[in-house]
């Protein structure tokens, strides 16, 4: 009997449902048998130049395309998008091993997209509401303000007025 | 008059390309200006000529007046196609054109400055007899003046910019302790946008319908309209979808709304495109909200069922033309367009910018994308995140539907986030099919037109993102497995010390 992998995929759109078990089988010729939540699908899977794959499942003819960043993988199908966490066995392990801890209390704000720092409201020291604007971000002309992720006080300021952040960039810290 | 020979196009992204579209075709050599964020971009590479005007930011490049007119200059262009946005409503460029010797390819600066200015066009649309919502009719001086006056008229109000139209610098206040920050992001945005902070207010209408008509004018003092277009879906005040005819138009409101729009134009002596919006109130009684004095984004649904190149007729009237219809048209079939932007609906539209990996454009019979893109193309974060028009004609409103949800499956586009889904599950929408929908519907059917995911394709797309993990161990593990294979080191070797003779060869 040929092996089968064993692979965990997460829905992004429900965090809290858990990863789904799938089971891959290679049968060759770009033929897969595919197991998940109890039935098996019988797949063939033609890998495209650039990425794209076209997948016939049972008959079905899917055109698909991937985007992918870091963990998450976005799968493009007949005009749904979804994305998802895949992992195998291994890499699961290794992921229980490194989980981080969150510091309570503590919170970060960051850049939610690339673009101009246009204003920050607050210095090192102010009390702050929860959703209270804290840094006009500017980017593709429109301007986004960034609110407070909860009441504390502005402990640090990271970013100023004028720069210019990648997505992610801290910008101050609420404590 | 002089004909027009050589166009330059003062602007970028999909609307340079549409009119250097028509340029082509009327055998007009095209000039492009870029800013150094765009020397990669698609309408760079599109013109004849192409110049650079000045760093990324639109206010060191795009909006320069004198780097423009010297683009001008050094390619010999004899006319300025505006585009929309950018300069296309600034008086003051207009007469820097002409005080040049180019053709502006738009309205006189007599009229911009009429209509331009959203407080004196109220007052002379009022003069003129035409129906304007409920407002103030100067800027505001400072915060105090603009809260003091809400409280007088009632909230919910809109603080709008002076400057311009288009939903920048415009936003919705629906009590007092929001005027505030609704002040300062309004006033920062308009002076990005417009280059001009001024804004005003007016009366809230709880939940119109935004409807406007196409006008042209020629220099002989004629001006017709050109139907309507129904705007109400919008998000952040941004039309999302257009279509024409309007759902909710009878004949005799086309017939009335078309006469004010064409008397508003000739109170201006408006000549070239221009548009004029009106809301429309549950009662269906419409108010002059704002005169665009320049192409509209949406100007290709008009297209689609007048048969009319608007931009085509443009160059015609500004090199001295007669208009080539003087009486008003029936509009043949059904067009509807959507905006396709890089934004993230399910984050509150956050802009998505990045680089486009594969793009497949939906095509076939009545389909029509107006678009920059290209499969590599970087999307920069200093402009409009809209990356393309879709718009397709059908011969009735129905059958239009049902092809922009065919054109939308089509539509393949990876690499960045889009609003696709979301724009498929407007014209899935009850609502939409009905075609009753006002300014509030996209607002309320916000957590609906995120889309739910089908199941039976959620476990197709599962299998396929598990497949790939599948096939990329398989491809290490056989990677692998050759490299242990007796002799595998020894072949492997030469090959990469034949690669590094190879470039060293190179690099000699």
């Amino acid at each position: 009997m040929a092996r089968s992998t064993k692979y965990f995929a997460k829905n992004l759109a429900h965090p809290d449902t858990p990863a789904s078990e799938l089971d891959v089988e290679t049968l060759g010729d770009g033929r897969y048998a595919v197991t998940v939540d109890g039935r098996t699908f019988e797949l063939e899977s033609l890998v495209l130049p650039h990425g794209a794959v076209s997948m016939i499942v049972e008959g079905q003819s899917f055109s698909v395309e991937f985007d992918e960043k870091g963990d998450e993988v976005k799968v493009l199908l007949r005009g749904q998008l979804t994305r998802f966490d895949v992992a195998d066995e291994r890499k699961l392990r290794l992921r229980a091993a490194t989980a981080g801890f969150t510091v309570e209390g503590k919170q970060t704000l960051t850049a939610p997209m690339p673009g101009k720092i246009v204003k920050v409201f607050v210095k090192v020291g102010d009390v702050v509401t929860e959703g209270q604007g804290l840094v006009v971000v500017e980017a593709m002309k429109m301007e986004n303000e960034l609110k407070s992720p909860k009441a504390g006080t502005v402990t640090q300021i990271i970013t100023k007025e004028g720069a210019t952040v990648e997505n992610g960039a801290p910008l101050l810290v609420v404590e | 008059m002089a004909r027009i020979k050589k166009v330059l196009v003062a602007n970028r992204g999909e609307i340079a390309i549409r009119v250097m579209r028509t340029c082509k075709e009327l055998g007009l050599a095209t000039v492009a200006v870029y800013s150094e964020a765009d020397r990669s971009a698609l309408h760079t590479r599109f013109a004849d000529e192409a110049y650079c005007v000045g760093p990324a930011a639109s206010r060191e490049s795009y909006l320069v007046i004198d780097n423009i007119l010297e683009a001008a200059r050094k390619s010999g262009a004899d006319a300025i196609h505006p585009g929309y946005g950018f300069l296309s409503e600034n008086a003051k460029f207009v007469r820097a054109c002409e005080k040049a010797g180019i053709t502006f390819i738009g309205p006189a600066a007599s009229s911009m400055d009429a209509m331009g200015e959203k407080t004196q066009a109220r007052t002379n649309m009022i003069k003129a007899g035409v129906p304007v919502v409920p407002g103030n009719a100067a800027p505001f001086v400072n915060v105090e003046e603009a809260k003091a006056f809400a409280q007088k008229i009632g909230f919910p109000v809109m603080l709008k910019a002076a400057g311009g139209g288009g939903g920048k610098g415009m936003r919705r206040v629906d009590k007092a302790d929001e005027l505030d920050a609704a002040w300062r992001t309004a006033r920062s945005e308009a002076m990005s946008a417009f280059g001009n902070d001024s804004v005003y207010m007016e009366k809230f209408l709880d939940q119109p319908h935004h409807v406007e008509i196409q006008v042209f004018g020629d220099m002989h003092g004629n001006v017709i309209h050109l139907n309507e277009r129904e705007c109400s879906a919008q998000r952040r005040n941004q039309k999302v979808v257009e279509e024409t005819p309007s759902p909710i138009l009878t004949p005799e409101m086309r017939a009335a709304m078309g006469e004010v729009a064409v008397k508003a134009a000739k109170a201006v002596n408006y000549v070239g495109a221009g548009t004029v919006e009106f809301l429309v109130d549950a009662k269906r009684n419409f108010y002059f909200l704002e005169m665009n004095t320049r192409l509209q984004v949406e100007h290709p649904v008009t297209e689609w069922v007048t048969g009319i190149d608007l931009v085509a007729w443009q160059i015609h009237v500004a090199q001295g033309g007669v208009l080539p219809l003087l009486e008003p048209i029936a509009a043949r079939g059904h067009a509807i367009e959507v905006r396709i932007y890089a934004e993230d609906p399910a984050t509150n539209f956050m802009p998505s910018p990045g680089t486009i990996n594969t793009l497949r454009v939906p095509s076939g019979p009545g389909v029509r994308d107006d678009s920059a893109a290209y499969a590599g193309y970087r999307v920069p974060n200093f402009y409009d995140p809209m990356i393309s028009k879709l718009s397709v004609w059908a011969p009735t409103r129905m059958q239009a539907i049902l092809k922009m949800r065919r054109a939308l499956d089509e539509y393949v586009l990876t690499g960045l986030t889009t609003n696709l889904r979301y724009l498929k599950q407007i014209v899935l929408h009850p609502e939409f099919v009905k075609g009753d929908y006002d300014t509030g519907f996209l607002g309320r059917e916000h957590q609906r037109l995120l889309g739910e995911e089908q199941p039976a394709l959620t476990r197709i797309s599962m299998i396929a993102a598990a497949l790939r993990a599948h096939q990329r161990t398989e491809k290490a593990q056989a990677t692998l497995a050759a490299a242990q294979k007796p002799g595998a080191l020894a072949g492997s070797a030469w090959r990469s010390s034949g690669r590094r003779q190879g470039s060293w060869k190179r690099g000699a």
